[in-house]
């Protein structure tokens, strides 16, 4: 579906599914590359001895059994590891400490020639803990007499502006215009506590791990789980003073954000590995990716949000507790974009008083999940946010259109800098989304269900969210094409060279496909190098959904330079100027006549290549964006809710890969996103603070045979972003799902319900049943 | 009776082990996924869960889908095992439809659950060659993806029921 004023351009490659993914054949055959599937000479295995306590001291240790036991290479505690060598950003927390602040942080380390071996040796390590009070809860840890986590971190509060993230200096607080003022112009005000705190497990597939060789000196090689090895590489880079990582991934097994700087993994094998000399595998079980690795934070907010008789919102004044568990690594990133995606839902609000703080806690580490913080901060200023639109009874997918950020908006991203929204406006997009779920039929106002069966018992509601976001323009990225002739007949290959991992979007095929279209060669002659920080230039790989403008925008140029070289060396053959010239079979022709031609293999000198270089540079100005229709069914005797039909609706600008992007919207019910409104959480045990949903059996997921219809509205126009005018999208796809599922309960049971997960218990307590 | 020996046949190879503790024997505790994967390099099925939740680790045994990683390899003496690694034609490197299915409808993402999600679905097949959407997702309903293909999943298996011939 195209949107008015776009013209699609018929490219040979982009838009189009002419073509299979480079890795496909060897995915289903299995036989694509994943990191326990990867082996090195004389590699041992290494294994954690954890904590049973969520806030402990270790009194003593004993690992002499352990250690003498045949296949055990190493074992260290905190003993054998550098305190000052410390992990997250800002640095705080040692490889292997003294203090234990999870159930779940690591106690010791063993290496051993096998596994087995290794869980020998853990059980024969004696411990005697002195147990420390602790505390679980975001908004209690803050609050003076809790237990302190950090000396560093005074009532448990993180400190902010780490400078990766904020180059001009800490940005936390948004304030803007005069709140108070703003809000005696509303009409209406919803003012509460509330929360999306239950820190469900993100759960890709393959559990988090890494291969680790010293190679002496300051040198490391890591191969990694991770979806980012650039980025794997500058968060640990300061651990380990000096150290200098080359970090290859392979192909990863699903990560939705969650696996990539990897600290403990990395740091763990990268010790054992310094101790013994040996390459050091550390990969984790499903278990312990489940307890000890890191989930959503924990979003607690007590907000204030009016909207004037217009359904406009004019005043927002909110705190915003974040809970990052035991460990902070990029959360201050993820706060910076929390505040931003708030702006850009509520884009017309001259009036900002949104404070954040992040918060440590006696949890597992809590971090990075597709939606980034902004999916944390959106499924708790909804509930309010609807409050607001209920009281004016406003249809939301009107107030939406009236509140969503567009052309010439302002906005302070998460380097703390103002950005001025540019050539977006959805629109469209949602009345074309809305069109296709039936939303005018459907929606019969706030508290009124669509449907009731005879007996009464089953109720549907529908419901609508939004979100964006601006990051997918994120971090500084370049690239390198290379012609290559073919050393036998006349042809040519284009190797492309960018840091790229593939996690399951694609992209690394869709790069060559630019490639392909710009140098207008075949797809199957251009070849796209391994993911490798050593041999390619700087990518901080897919995240943010900032694949397709970041990448799409520095290979692009590199092609395209690369191109221009090929038509300056070409002026002395065809005698024309470039604009006269063409690239067509693996050479230089003049376009207006088909019989001047030269091929790459002669203008390139002989055994040599020829190099175009790209660069992309960070841009926030232009933000994506996602809605999301719901219809639920709700059964009020047994509480149970099922989501029976979605549309998610967007305007991608040019679609690059039409069934990828799809299945990118689809990717919006996994990753603890749809389904951290109906039964995905972290349950834990009250008395011994112990996680009870530790495995998959536990953990409550969607299986197969439990999917809604779904479909998805995609409108392209033409964005003005990077040459072929398209906007990322995957990360926000399930962002506003929980909160538009709320809205939908809500609306089929007639009670406002406000508690993630709604549970049937949840359910049954809104209608007054238990 | 304590089992010595016992034979498998994988991919229509025999292989012959010994029981035991001893360095290159399997313990009696190995899993089928363990030995598939660290002896015979069969790495195309993954282990995951470790408790047969998640499906990532199916095979074919005796026609039916199995998870390697609750299954003892001491336990299959004498067993025909199909993996993933063995659905191409031998000779000649063809995918099998099914797989060739999984490609035409870009019928994953991440690819990590694909070898359990394509083995499970063959299996189905072979017994019900024209298994309707309803029974494609029930019999799929052990096998986790997270990045969410199930739609695109459902249509591959489907397209290979409609024409019968896993």
């Amino acid at each position: 579906m195209y949107s008015d004023d776009f013209k699609p351009e018929n490219y040979r490659y982009v838009g189009k599914n002419a073509v299979p993914r480079k890795d496909a054949a060897a995915i289903v055959a299995g036989k694509a590359t994943f990191l326990d599937d990867f082996s090195l000479p004389g590699m041992l295995i290494g294994y954690t001895l954890r904590s049973p306590h969520p806030h402990a001291m270790i009194q003593s240790i004993d690992v002499d059994d352990a250690k003498k036991m045949n296949g055990v290479m190493a074992v260290l505690t905190y003993r054998d590891v550098d305190q000052e060598w410390k992990m997250g950003w800002p640095p705080q927390k040692p490889i292997l400490c003294r203090h234990l602040r999870y159930i779940g942080d690591p106690v010791a380390l063993i290496a051993a020639t096998d596994l087995e071996t290794a869980r020998a040796a853990a059980e024969k390590i004696q411990v005697e803990y002195e147990i420390l009070p602790c505390v679980t809860d975001g908004m209690e840890a803050i609050k003076d007499g809790a237990p302190q986590l950090y000396e560093e971190f005074p009532n448990n509060v993180v400190t902010p502006g780490y400078p990766p993230f904020q180059k001009d200096g800490p940005f936390w607080h948004l304030i803007k215009g005069d709140p108070e003022k703003g809000f005696e112009e509303c009409a209406y005000i919803a003012e509460d506590t509330v929360e999306f705190a239950k820190m469900p497990a993100p759960l890709a597939p393959e559990p988090p791990g890494a291969v680790v060789r010293w190679e002496g000196g300051d040198d490391f090689t890591v191969w990694g789980t991770s979806q980012s090895g650039y980025i794997l590489k500058i968060i640990n880079s300061s651990v380990i003073p000096n150290c200098n990582l080359d970090v290859h991934t392979f192909n990863v097994g699903g990560s939705y954000g969650n696996k990539q700087s990897l600290g403990y993994q990395v740091m763990s094998a990268a010790l054992l590995s310094m101790r013994t000399g040996k390459p050091v595998k550390v990969f984790q079980t499903k278990v312990e990716q489940m307890t000890a690795f890191e989930t959503r934070l924990g979003s607690q907010v007590h907000a204030k949000i009016g909207m004037d008789k217009d359904g406009v919102v004019k005043a927002v004044k909110a705190e915003w507790v974040v809970d990052t568990g035991a460990f902070c690594n990029a959360t201050q990133g993820q706060v910076g974009v929390g505040i931003g995606e708030a702006q850009l839902v509520m884009a017309k609000c001259p009036n900002w008083d949104l404070d954040t703080n992040i918060v440590v806690t006696n949890k597992q580490p809590a971090g990075i999940v597709r939606g980034y913080g902004g999916q944390e901060l959106n499924s708790c200023l909804f509930l309010l946010i609807g409050r607001t639109m209920q009281a004016g009874n406003f249809d939301p997918l009107e107030c939406y259109k009236k509140n969503y950020v567009s052309d010439g908006d302002l906005y302070t991203w998460r380097d703390g800098r103002t950005w001025q929204a540019h050539s977006i406006n959805y629109v469209k997009a949602m009345d074309a989304a809305a069109e296709k779920f039936g939303w005018k039929d459907k929606w019969k106002g706030w508290g009124v269900p669509t449907w009731v069966s005879e007996d009464g018992r089953k109720v549907r509601g529908v419901g609508c969210g939004i979100i964006g976001n601006a990051d997918i323009g994120e971090d500084n990225t370049e690239a390198y094409v290379r012609i290559v002739p073919d050393l036998v007949g006349n042809k040519a290959h284009a190797v492309l060279q960018c840091n790229v991992t593939e996690s399951g979007m694609g992209q690394r095929s869709n790069l060559v496909k630019m490639v392909a279209d710009i140098l207008n060669m075949p797809y199957e002659k251009v070849e796209i190098t391994p993911a490798d920080t050593g041999i390619n230039p700087t990518g901080f790989g897919l995240c943010g959904s900032r694949g397709t403008i970041t990448y799409g925008h520095a290979v692009s140029s590199a092609a395209e330079d690369v191109k221009k070289k090929l038509f300056d060396l070409a002026v002395p053959y065809l005698e024309v100027a470039a604009d006269a010239m063409e690239l067509r079979d693996y050479g230089v022709g003049c376009k207006a006549r088909p019989d001047k031609f030269v091929t790459w293999k002669k203008l390139i000198m002989q055994d040599l290549t020829l190099t175009g270089y790209g660069q992309h540079i960070e841009n926030f100005s232009t933000p994506n964006f996602f809605i999301v229709f719901l219809e639920v069914e709700v059964d009020k005797e047994t509480g149970r809710v099922e989501v029976k039909k979605m549309v998610g609706g967007t305007d991608a600008g040019q679609v690059i890969d039409p069934l990828m992007i799809e299945m990118q919207c689809h990717g919006g019910i996994g990753s603890a996103s749809l389904d951290t409104a109906l039964y995905e959480e972290h349950i834990i045990d009250p008395a011994t603070k112990r996680p009870l949903t530790y495995n998959m059996i536990e953990y409550k997921w969607r299986p197969f045979n439990n999917f809604p219809e779904y479909e998805t509205s995609i409108l392209e126009s033409q964005f003005d972003t990077f040459q072929f005018k398209a906007v990322g999208l995957g990360e926000i796809a399930g962002a506003a799902a929980a909160s538009a599922t709320m809205q939908a309960i809500s609306n089929a049971i007639g009670v406002s319900v406000s508690t993630y997960p709604a549970t049937p218990d949840v359910i049954l307590k809104a209608l007054g049943k238990v | 009776m304590k089992i010595q020996e016992i034979t498998l046949y994988v991919n229509g190879i025999q292989y012959e082990f010994s029981i035991g503790n001893k360095f290159g024997q399997i313990p009696p505790g190995e899993t089928l996924s363990q030995t598939l994967r660290n002896r015979l390099g069969l790495t195309g099925s993954k282990e995951a869960c470790g408790e047969g939740a998640c499906g990532c680790c199916t095979v074919i045994m005796e026609g039916d889908a199995i998870t390697s990683c609750m299954t003892l390899t001491v336990d299959c003496d004498g067993k025909h095992i199909l993996t993933i690694e063995g659905l191409a034609d031998p000779e000649t490197g063809e995918l099998s439809p099914l797989q060739q299915a999984f490609i035409d409808r870009y019928a994953f993402q991440c690819g990590f659950c694909t070898p359990g999600i394509i083995m499970t679905s063959k299996a189905l097949l072979d017994k019900n060659p024209h298994s309707t959407e309803e029974e494609i997702k029930e019999a799929l309903s052990g096998n986790f993806c997270r990045c969410i293909s199930q739609y695109h999943v459902v249509q591959a298996v489907s397209d290979v029921a409609g024409k019968a011939g896993a």
